[in-house]
């Protein structure tokens, strides 16, 4: 089973977030960079399938130089290689651009399975994996929870509004983590020394084929015109009663005076 | 322990990712490169990442820093502010006295204002950069020792995955046995692996116990027309209000890049009220009118706390035992006389590495071979600056008009003063019992308003240090006999934990009149370990956590 995973590099969520002077990026001296969370569950799935069934998983990620500390965390953690694709002209690059320039490092690579987290945390776009399918011409499921592989075929549980979906297609198939389907394990310090030896190129677009004048920032389908903080957060109000009658009766007293939501 | 734990042999071993490790690591792998000698060298960090258990003023004199790397500022180390000018104020509650005679030691010309968490991480990339191989949210938790009981080994890292009850969760992934010919040890103030080298090798003085100070502190940024901002004053030290005379610590405000402030406020754990509150007493010298008056608008981006050891000269351990070295903050390297320690830290690591060095040219890790390091401490500048402030902590701890007494005549007498050596107390040892009969004030008189932007109170504070931990994980603070937390404690002191935590990681909670429990909120932990240090029982103890638990430091 050739498996790949395309993982993403975004800023810790518990690290300073402050919105840059031009007001549509943020500051980024002081960040602490880290995998995708979703992508840590796509990661640890891609382990476990080559675990049960043998196989090679791959590590697919673009980004600037210091993407390479990703890469190597997912490597600590047990995939076999990585692809990092750094070129200056990438950079900016929209869900969509992203999308068509992953699509042709992967075109050259033999793959079974595509697995990449629902979303990133820092765009929240959900997009690029679906967008990578839809090139690649092959199936996806989105938000998964669980999945099965019997033959060449793979059964995958779907979170949908209010339920679940169970999806069956025929590999190769690209499908997106969710979180709840399964629990990253940590990378070993033998692990972290063993990715410092572990297979990693580097590519840029010209080794990918891609024209760089069709990607990158002023190719943007979509820009920001403007990025705003979060409300602050409010201050925890803890409803006093002893029973749970009395709770409830605070509560809803509480929902219809004060957030007068009731 | 059922398990192999998995060895995993290195050349060198440094434990803690602070500044007076990594300098070491540089200067080790430096010299290692010059004289063609191939080392493994590891270093492990409890933090997530390198820097984020880094926490200080910090005004740094370069001085060693110029020695580990003279083109440091063109490898882009990050500096707040070089033009310093110092103000060193005296304060009332209301008022503010300029102290007229600013002594030689509070001179900071030639020193520059930094952030050490950045900092930290700036000496992280160039230490991985040169082929270190460092290990953040690995967390040491026991000191490996030789069969002859009396040789350092190594350090065995914590299991991860563990459950709170001990058991072991899907994820489990077992520490390993990190040995190595030679490990040098730069936890901070209060390691707790070096505490367990101290329990079979005593390294520490039995009559010079360990002394410290926590400092809380903040970095705060300014609207961009705050006047303080483009005035000529980037360096303001207090003393005074709110600590009293008595109290022994200080205030400290200093000027940084982008519009922000490091402000910080720092007491000595030898305080004898046992309902003094570091945190209480932080807000209050926010609320100063000097204080207030400059950081009028502000916003509080990111708030800490931590120990600094203090106890000087006298309280160092001993510095070498076979198989080991202990520098920085673990050996009381901190010139508290200068209230500095970075660049006394970074020189004793670079001694550390030098001594290092030579044993693998001999081939010889025994004491024989790494007693240099004493040597070494001893004939460096290092040592000179610390020896002339031998007994200035034990004469900051004294009252009164006595205190000045004792400083005086040391500022005269090179450091040797009245009496020499000045005898010092254990923190643990100095709160006063409160009397039988005492009952809390009704209403605080000075109770603290917050605003949750510029005045904070705990757990908004702990919000912004970052502090995260895996909840479901055993309690890493062991609170060995919770009866006297009950009873004992809290008729004689009220339990001060629940005040001196800058983190209300101990609560009492009383849910019936009478009926008292002690609650931990171990998740809050900012790592600082005034807990273990202050606690009139010596009734805690502070372990390591699972490995990248803690604090997430960027910029204090």
């Amino acid at each position: 089973m050739e498996i790949v995973v395309l993982v993403k590099q975004v800023p810790d969520t518990e690290s300073l977030i402050q919105i840059a002077g031009d007001g549509v990026s943020i500051k980024t001296e002081d960040l602490k960079w880290v995998m995708n969370p979703y992508d840590e569950f796509a990661v640890e799935e891609a382990l476990r399938i080559k675990e049960a069934q043998g196989g090679t998983v791959t590590i697919l990620s673009m980004g600037p130089a210091k993407t390479v500390e990703t890469i190597r965390t997912a490597l600590a953690m047990g995939a076999d290689k990585g692809i990092h694709i750094n070129d200056p002209a990438a950079e900016g690059s929209d869900a969509l651009a992203t999308a068509k320039i992953l699509a042709a490092a992967l075109k050259e690579m033999p793959y079974d399975l595509i697995i990449a987290g629902m979303r990133a945390v820092d765009g929240d776009n959900y997009q690029v994996a679906p967008a990578v399918a839809e090139l690649l011409g092959i199936p996806q499921i989105t938000q998964v929870i669980q999945e099965e592989i019997t033959g060449d075929t793979i059964r995958c549980t779907q979170v949908v509004e209010g339920g679940a979906a169970v999806i069956e297609a025929k590999l190769p198939v690209l499908f997106t983590a969710q979180r709840g389907l399964n629990e990253p394990r940590y990378a070993s310090l033998p692990g972290i020394m063993k990715a410092k030896k572990k297979p990693l190129d580097t590519k840029t677009l010209a080794d990918l084929g891609v024209d760089a004048a069709t990607v990158g920032a002023q190719n943007q389908k979509v820009q920001i015109t403007a990025l705003n903080p979060p409300p602050a957060r409010q201050a925890i109000t803890m409803i006093e009663g002893d029973d749970p009658q009395t709770l409830a009766v605070n509560l809803v007293k509480k929902l219809h005076e004060e957030a007068k939501v009731l | 322990m059922t398990e192999e734990r998995e060895e995993f042999p290195l050349d060198v071993l440094f434990v803690g990712g602070g500044p007076a490790n990594l300098a070491g690591a540089i200067r080790l792998k430096k010299l290692a490169d010059e004289k063609g000698l191939e080392l493994e060298v590891g270093l492990i960090e409890k933090g997530d990442a390198i820097g984020n258990h880094s926490l200080s003023g910090a005004i740094l004199d370069p001085i060693a820093l110029k020695e580990l790397m003279p083109d440091y500022a063109e490898k882009g180390c990050p500096i707040e502010e070089t033009r310093l000018h110092d103000r060193f104020y005296y304060l009332t509650q209301h008022r503010k006295f300029d102290v007229p005679f600013t002594p030689k030691f509070m001179h900071n010309e030639g020193c520059c204002i930094i952030s050490l968490s950045r900092f930290t991480r700036w000496l992280g990339e160039i230490a991985e950069g040169m082929g270190i191989n460092i290990f953040p949210g690995f967390a040491g938790t026991r000191v490996l020792f030789g069969e002859d009981g009396r040789s350092v080994t190594g350090v065995g890292t914590g299991d991860k995955g563990i459950d709170k009850n001990g058991k072991k969760k899907a994820t489990y992934e077992p520490g390993v046995d990190l040995t190595a010919r030679v490990t040098i040890f730069g936890e901070g103030p209060r390691g707790s692996l070096i505490r367990q080298v101290d329990e079979k090798l005593e390294i520490f003085s039995k009559t010079m116990p360990q002394v410290f100070e926590t400092a809380v502190k903040e970095v705060i940024e300014l609207p961009e027309d705050n006047p303080f901002l483009k005035g000529q004053d980037t360096v303001i030290h207090t003393f005074g209000y709110p600590l009293g005379l008595d109290t022994k610590g200080g205030g400290f405000l200093y000027r940084m890049k982008d519009n922000r402030i490091s402000l910080g406020l720092v007491v000595g754990l030898d305080y004898e009220d046992p309902l003094l509150e570091p945190y209480q007493m932080f807000l209050r010298y926010k609320r100063h009118p000097l204080i207030a008056g400059i950081i009028q608008g502000g916003k509080v981006l990111q708030q800490g706390a931590k120990t600094l050891s203090i106890g000087g000269y006298y309280t160092m351990p001993v510095l070498s035992v076979n198989g080991a070295l202990f520098v920085g903050d673990s050996a009381a390297m901190l010139n508290a006389q200068r209230l500095k320690g970075i660049h006394t830290a970074m020189k004793s690591g670079m001694l550390a590495a030098e001594t290092v060095i030579s044993a693998f040219e001999k081939d010889d890790f025994s004491l024989d071979t790494l007693r240099a390091y004493d040597q070494k401490v001893a004939d460096s500048w290092l040592n000179a600056e610390r020896y002339e402030a031998r007994n200035f902590t034990q004469a900051l701890a004294r009252k009164g008009v006595v205190k000045f007494m004792h400083i005086g005549a040391q500022y005269f007498t090179k450091g040797r003063g009245l009496k020499d050596p000045l005898s010092l107390v254990e923190d643990c040892a100095t709160l006063k019992k409160l009397p039988k009969d005492w009952k809390a004030p009704e209403e605080d008189s000075e109770k603290p308003e917050y605003d949750g932007t510029l005045y904070l109170d705990k757990l908004t504070g702990v919000y912004l240090s970052g502090t995260q931990h895996v909840e479901d994980q055993p309690c890493h603070l062991i609170v060995h006999n919770t009866d006297i937390c009950e009873t004992l404690c809290y008729e004689e002191y009220r339990n001060p934990c629940t005040r001196f935590c800058p983190a209300q990681v101990y609560e009492m909670v009383e849910e019936t009149p009478g009926e008292r429990r002690l609650v931990l909120n171990p998740s809050n932990c900012l790592h600082c370990k005034t807990c273990e240090i202050k606690d009139p029982y010596k009734n805690i103890t502070w372990t390591c956590p699972e490995g990248g638990g803690g604090p997430k430091y960027s910029i204090v």
